[in-house]
C-alpha cells in the first residue's frame, strides 16, 4: 500500500507558480493511483471562485484543470470553511468544506503532507 | 526545428513531435502525424482523437492514461474505455500517442 | 498521530503561522525558523498550548529572547524532532 499524501494548496491562482505546482503534484499522483487528498486553505480557496478568466492574464485555465480531478481519481477534495468565509466565498460544488478541527483530523489521517 | 508538411502548409512541432499550435490541427494534419509513426487511422482511432480534443477543450490539459481510460469509458462505454482497447489502437502508449495525433500538448503527468 | 509544523515566514507579514495555529492538533508542535522566529513575539503562540520550538541560530541572529513557553533546538535537534513526530508539514 502506497503512503497517502495530503496536498495543501494555499496560494491564490494567479500570484505565482504555487497553485499550479500543487495541482501538478496532485494530478501526477492521481495518474499513478496514489491515495491523494487536496485541501484548499487561505488564499488557495480563491482557486475555487467561479467565472475566472485565465486568458486575461495569459495563463492556463486552472479552474478547468480542477474539474478533471475526479477523472484523475482524486475524490478527496476539501476547502477550509474559515478561509472561504473570511473571503466572502460561498461553498464551491467541487470541494467539501471543513472547519479547523476537521482539518486537524484530516492531516492526521494522511501519512505525508505538503503545503505549497 | 521539427516541422511537418501537410499539403502546402508547414507546421511547427516540438522536440517530441507534438504540434506546437493546437489550432493548426485538422484531420489532414492528424493523418500526416499518423503516417510518420507509422499508423493507419481507422474509425476507432478517430473516435478517440475526437474525444481527446473534447477532453482538452473541457479541462485544458492532456490526460494521462488512467484519466483517458476513465473519460473514454464515461463517454463511449466500458467496451472502449479500457486499457486493452486503447493500447491496441495506439501501440501501447495511448496517452502519449493519441495526444500527439490529436494535436494536444504532451501529457505532463505521464512518464 | 502528531505533526511537526515548520514555519519560516514572519507572522507579521504573512498568514502561515495564524493558519497553522488554527488547524494545529493537540499533539502537534511548531518549529519556527528563518523569519518564522519572529513568531516568538506573537502572543497567540503561547495561548494555544501547542509545543513551540525555535531554531537557535535564527533566534540568535535576530537577537530574540527565548520565552519560557518555547524551546530552542540546533540542527541535530531539528532532525531529531522530525523523527519524533509522525510527519513534518513544511509551510512553504
Amino acid at each position: 500500500m502506497s503512503k497517502s499524501l495530503l496536498v495543501i494548496s494555499r496560494q491564490a491562482p494567479w500570484s505565482g507558480p504555487g497553485a499550479r505546482e500543487a495541482l501538478d503534484i496532485v494530478l501526477a499522483g492521481g495518474a499513478f493511483d496514489l491515495p491523494i487528498g487536496l485541501l484548499f486553505l487561505d488564499d488557495g480557496v480563491f482557486q475555487l471562485a467561479p467565472h475566472q478568466d485565465a486568458k486575461a492574464v495569459q495563463q492556463k485555465d486552472l479552474g478547468a484543470n480542477l474539474q478533471a480531478l475526479g477523472l484523475f481519481g482524486i475524490d478527496e477534495v476539501f476547502a477550509c470553511h474559515h478561509s472561504l468565509a473570511e473571503r466572502g466565498l460561498t461553498t464551491p460544488a467541487s470541494a467539501q468544506p471543513l472547519d479547523s478541527a476537521a482539518i486537524s483530523q484530516l492531516i492526521d489521517r494522511y501519512d505525508q503532507v505538503i503545503t505549497l | 526545428m521539427n516541422t511537418l508538411t501537410v499539403g502546402t502548409r508547414t507546421l511547427e512541432l516540438d522536440k517530441d513531435g507534438y504540434l506546437v499550435d493546437l489550432n493548426a490541427w485538422s484531420e489532414e494534419v492528424a493523418s500526416a502525424l499518423a503516417a510518420a509513426e507509422p499508423l493507419a487511422l481507422t474509425a476507432d482511432h478517430w473516435e478517440i482523437l475526437t474525444l481527446l480534443r473534447q477532453f482538452y477543450s473541457e479541462f485544458q490539459l492532456s490526460p494521462a492514461t488512467r484519466p483517458l481510460i476513465k473519460y473514454t469509458a464515461l463517454k463511449l462505454g466500458p467496451e472502449k474505455g479500457n486499457s486493452l482497447h486503447l493500447n491496441k489502437l495506439f501501440n501501447g502508449t495511448p496517452a502519449k500517442l493519441a495526444a500527439k495525433l490529436a494535436g494536444l500538448p504532451r501529457p505532463t503527468n505521464c512518464l | 498521530m502528531s505533526t511537526l509544523h515548520v514555519v519560516s515566514h514572519s507572522p507579521f507579514t504573512d498568514s502561515r503561522l495564524d493558519s497553522c495555529l488554527r488547524i494545529c492538533g493537540v499533539n502537534d508542535a511548531i518549529l519556527l525558523c528563518g523569519d518564522g522566529a519572529y513568531g516568538l513575539h506573537n502572543a497567540a503562540l503561547q495561548t494555544k498550548g501547542v509545543k513551540v520550538f525555535v531554531l537557535a541560530e535564527d533566534m540568535q541572529a535576530r537577537n530574540l529572547p527565548l520565552p519560557d513557553w518555547a524551546d530552542s533546538v540546533d540542527y541535530p535537534g531539528f532532525v531529531q524532532l522530525s523523527l519524533d513526530y509522525d510527519k513534518v508539514n513544511s509551510w512553504l
